[in-house]
């Protein structure tokens, strides 16, 4: 046995090299940061940003407005992680606000996102009965060089509508056809009057991609996307960032009437902890960051050197009722769901006060009606309602998206209320995934969600939810709710051409679906970011991204 | 040569595991409800639509036809594409594997460093104060939940100190020692506990043994003794519990990755569950299939380093 004890030194703390072995070879292999490949510089001839710096060189036709300093980087914080550049495959925020920062459309939302501004249209004609549009084309060019030509505008919108490949397909069904009439010049004939008409072509799923370099690779094109918007990918590593640095032939002009962007440098980070991205602001670490929690917001806008910004943005969080079910297809019980539910308490627990009540059944957009009055907290009247139903006591099942702490809590409130009322549920917490396949199906009482618009035109969610027989048949967004005045007022308000005709179409729709009790809807979601002081012009739109070719630094 | 043998032996019964493993895989996933194409359309798609993308990824086949498709795919070395990220979910993976394996590694050689001195310590003055504090504070740190001490970290080293980066995993070798500290020393003094508890009783055990006693009646220092005698006789079971718990988070290090924005693996599993993503799930479970029991090979072969009289059969 003592042979045993006299091992040869060498073999002492093998385990040590093994280990400092896997860090080596883990640390050999290729980084997968590497930066895609540079676009060739610019001619010298077509090269707005070669211009000397300092002789200011001002367009024609540009009045500069305002200071501003160009030049730094910006490192943003963001809760979601982009799965795709590729503006047709993937419908996810994470991805599409970054697509909206590499791609433009013919007309794209202006500076609040409500409203629209030309993009790569400079302008365009409406025939009379409404039914052709005439876009002509400025003179763009994608980040590779090569001019934006008719063809590639065609080929992106006739993608976007083809319901085989594209998702939101939905939104260009009145689209008959949409042809080059020459380079630079775009025919879209629609079959019917569609007053969503501009707002549908600057849907992020129509964003202009080049046809030739898209068809040679379409595979490999969302990871290295080449567009003609303000910025073009330079680093693109999953799970962890995107590097935008300028497109140089980008044709915007900023304040001082150099083209756009500002920065140099934009460095895009996903950061999926709440606490890591608050932390990593006050470090220094970020300049700015994304879904600042509510509970942070308050600590954060306290702060001297950072700035808060809370934004209304298209979401509405409510509580999806399955109507084709007892008891609610009872609209005396949905009322009285409402009017049990302290939604003032939600707002200020919740949402710690961010945020506005809603007198609406989809969220706040253009033609929203302010006057339409808010079902009041009342246990008293809720009692009353709920005597005239059929309702037996039988528990509700509450259905709420696991691993969210604000809508468990409002899961719990709404728990607490109801039984205050007579009204018996039971929480019932499911994976995401697992909780919309019930919703999507029918199988469920009520759901504690939200819903947003991707499209800065009410038709697209006052039809998806308010009408049952809308094509697309989600039922109205799986709520069964049946109104056929609804439906009727909705064809009417999307075939009209006069927005105050519009409006009042719409005013009358939201005052008859929310007092159906089509939901509980608890607030009118806003955005809030937080960045450092000297970062100047980081606002979200109503659409939910930001358009960072205008941010600048002030340090 | 017979260790050469060995090796391939056991490569080749980790086949039919690794056969086993994907079924599993393949029908948990698919009895799960949920279903891929509505969580990615959100609901607003068309029902054209959703069946072109059930088509598109072979999910309107019948389950048997989708899995030896998926397994002849595999033999070829291709995952199929992700639902999610339309990209081949070997390059996604790969791509994932290195901050995880780098983070792990790491990890495990904090664990070893606190390991060592701790467990000799305690074992050399066993019941006495210092035993005890160190099994105390063992328990302690083996308590804290991860994310938790990993912002206690962040907020520490971080904010106040700033003597560490708080998210990410940096660039090049020395960036991701720099960058990967904080995270690896989470999951260091999580580990070290159950390490220390194990090497402190087996370095009990050993020292009662004769050949102990003959080494000391030798006139060996007590120090010398325990280095060159005692501690290596008893590695053993200590590497096995590491090799556990390494295979363990592989898959798990999610809470830490998550809180220090690593784009690791366990990041990755826990979208592609929550989006049904069915060829990124598939695909990782085979790689955390062999991931796993490579490290237990590695266990099993590190104990004929540690102690020569084992012998492979």
């Amino acid at each position: 046995m003592l042979e045993n004890i006299r091992n040869p030194k060498r073999h002492m703390g093998v385990l040590m090299v093994i280990l400092t072995f896997v860090l080596l070879v883990v640390a050999c292999q290729p980084a997968p940061a590497q930066p895609t490949e540079a676009p060739p510089p610019p001619a010298t001839t077509e090269a707005p940003m070669e211009a000397a710096p300092t002789e200011m060189t001002t367009t024609e036709g540009c009045t500069p407005s305002g200071e501003v300093k160009r030049g730094g980087e910006l490192t943003l914080a963001r809760l979601e992680e982009p799965l795709s550049l590729d503006p047709i495959l993937i419908t996810d925020n994470g991805s599409i606000y970054l697509q909206e920062q590499i791609f433009e459309t013919l007309v794209v939302p202006d500076e609040t996102g409500a409203g629209l501004a030309p993009g790569l249209a400079e302008s365009w004609d409406v025939s009379d009965d409404g039914l052709t549009y005439t876009f002509h084309m400025r003179d763009a060019k994608f980040s590779n060089g090569d001019p934006v030509t008719a063809d590639d505008v065609v080929f992106s919108l006739q993608r976007a509508a083809d319901p085989d490949v594209s998702q939101y397909a939905f939104a260009y069904q009145a689209f008959d056809t949409i042809t080059a009439l020459d380079d630079k010049t775009v025919e879209v004939k629609l079959s019917q009057p569609y007053a969503p008409m501009l707002s549908a072509v600057s849907l992020f799923t129509g964003l202009t991609v080049p046809k030739d370099i898209y068809q040679a690779d379409p595979e490999g094109f969302g990871n290295k996307p080449i567009g003609s918007g303000p910025f073009m990918v330079e680093e693109y590593t999953r799970g962890d960032r995107v590097v935008l640095t300028p497109n140089p032939y980008y044709w915007k002009l900023g304040a001082d009437c150099q083209p756009l962007p500002y920065l140099d440098k934009i460095t895009v980070l996903y950061v999926p902890e709440a606490n890591s991205r608050v932390l990593g602001l006050r470090n220094g670490d970020f300049d700015a960051i994304d879904n600042v929690p509510f509970s942070e917001a308050a600590s954060l806008e306290s702060e001297d050197n950072m700035q808060l910004e809370v934004a209304p943005i298209y979401k509405l969080d409510y509580l999806y009722i399955n109507h084709s079910k007892a008891p609610f297809d009872d609209k005396n019980f949905d009322l009285a769901l409402n009017y049990a539910t302290d939604r003032e308490a939600i707002l200020n627990t919740v949402f710690f006060g961010y945020g506005e009540l809603p007198n609406d059944y989809m969220p706040k957009m253009n033609f929203w009606d302010p006057d339409v009055p808010l079902i009041p907290y009342d246990q008293a009247k809720a009692k009353e309602l709920l005597a005239q139903t059929s309702y037996d006591g039988r528990t509700i099942e509450i259905l709420v998206g696991s691993g969210d702490a604000p809508r468990k809590q409002i899961a719990t409130i709404l728990q607490q209320n109801w039984s205050a009322v007579g009204i018996n549920s039971e929480i019932v917490e499911l994976d995401v995934g697992t909780a919309w396949d019930r919703t999507v199906a029918g199988d469920y009482d009520v759901n504690v969600s939200y819903i947003t618009s991707d499209i800065n035109d009410d038709d697209e969610l006052a039809t998806f939810q308010g009408d049952y027989w809308a094509a697309g048949d989600t039922q109205a967004f799986f709520s069964r709710y049946q109104n056929q005045d609804a439906s009727d007022l909705l064809k009417k308000a999307r075939e009209s051409l006069d927005p105050n005709e519009r409006a009042q179409f719409y005013s009358e729709v939201q005052n008859t679906v929310y007092w159906d009790g089509y939901s509980v809807p608890f607030n009118f979601t806003p955005a809030i970011t937080s960045s450092w002081n000297y970062v100047k012009d980081f606002h979200t739109l109503t659409t939910g991204w930001w358009w960072l070719e205008g941010v600048w630094l002030d340090k | 040569m017979r260790l050469l043998g060995y090796i391939v032996r056991r490569l080749i019964q980790m086949v039919p595991v690794l056969i086993g493993i994907t079924l599993m895989a393949f029908l948990f996933v698919k009895f799960l409800p949920g279903d891929p194409i509505l969580i990615l359309t959100g609901g607003k798609a068309s029902p054209a639509t959703v069946a072109a993308l059930r088509a598109k990824f072979g999910l309107d086949q019948p389950l048997y036809i989708q899995y030896l498709f998926f397994l002849r795919n595999a033999i070829r070395g291709d995952l199929g594409t992700s639902i999610l990220q339309r990209d081949p979910v070997v390059d996604i993976v790969v791509e994932r594997i290195a901050p995880s394996a780098f983070l792990i590694a790491y990890g495990s050689l904090i664990a070893i460093l606190l390991t060592i001195p701790f467990s000799i310590i305690s074992a050399m003055r066993a019941d006495q104060p210092i035993d005890h504090g160190i099994r105390i504070g063992g328990m302690v740190t083996f308590a804290m939940p991860s994310f938790w001490l990993g912002l206690l970290l962040m907020l520490l080293f971080g904010l106040k100190l700033k003597l560490f980066p708080i998210s990410g995993w940096g660039e090049g070798f020395l960036g991701h020692l720099k960058y990967l500290f904080m995270p690896s020393l989470v999951i260091g003094v999580y580990l070290a506990p159950m390490l220390i508890q194990s090497l402190r009783s087996s370095l009990l055990e050993i020292m009662q043994a004769e050949y102990i006693e003959a080494a000391r009646a030798k006139g060996l220092s007590p120090l010398r003794v325990m280095l060159k005698h005692v501690l290596r006789n008893a590695l053993i079971p200590t590497v096995t519990i590491l090799a556990v718990n390494i295979g363990w988070l592989i898959g798990g290090s999610v809470v830490i990755e998550t809180v220090f924005s690593i784009p690791g693996l366990g990041l990755l599993l826990v979208r592609s569950v929550n989006y049904r993503d069915y060829p990124t799930i598939q695909g990782l479970t085979l790689v955390f299939g062999v991931l796993v029991m490579s490290v237990n090979l590695l266990a099993d072969l590190s104990y004929a380093i540690i102690d020569p009289r084992v012998v492979y059969e």
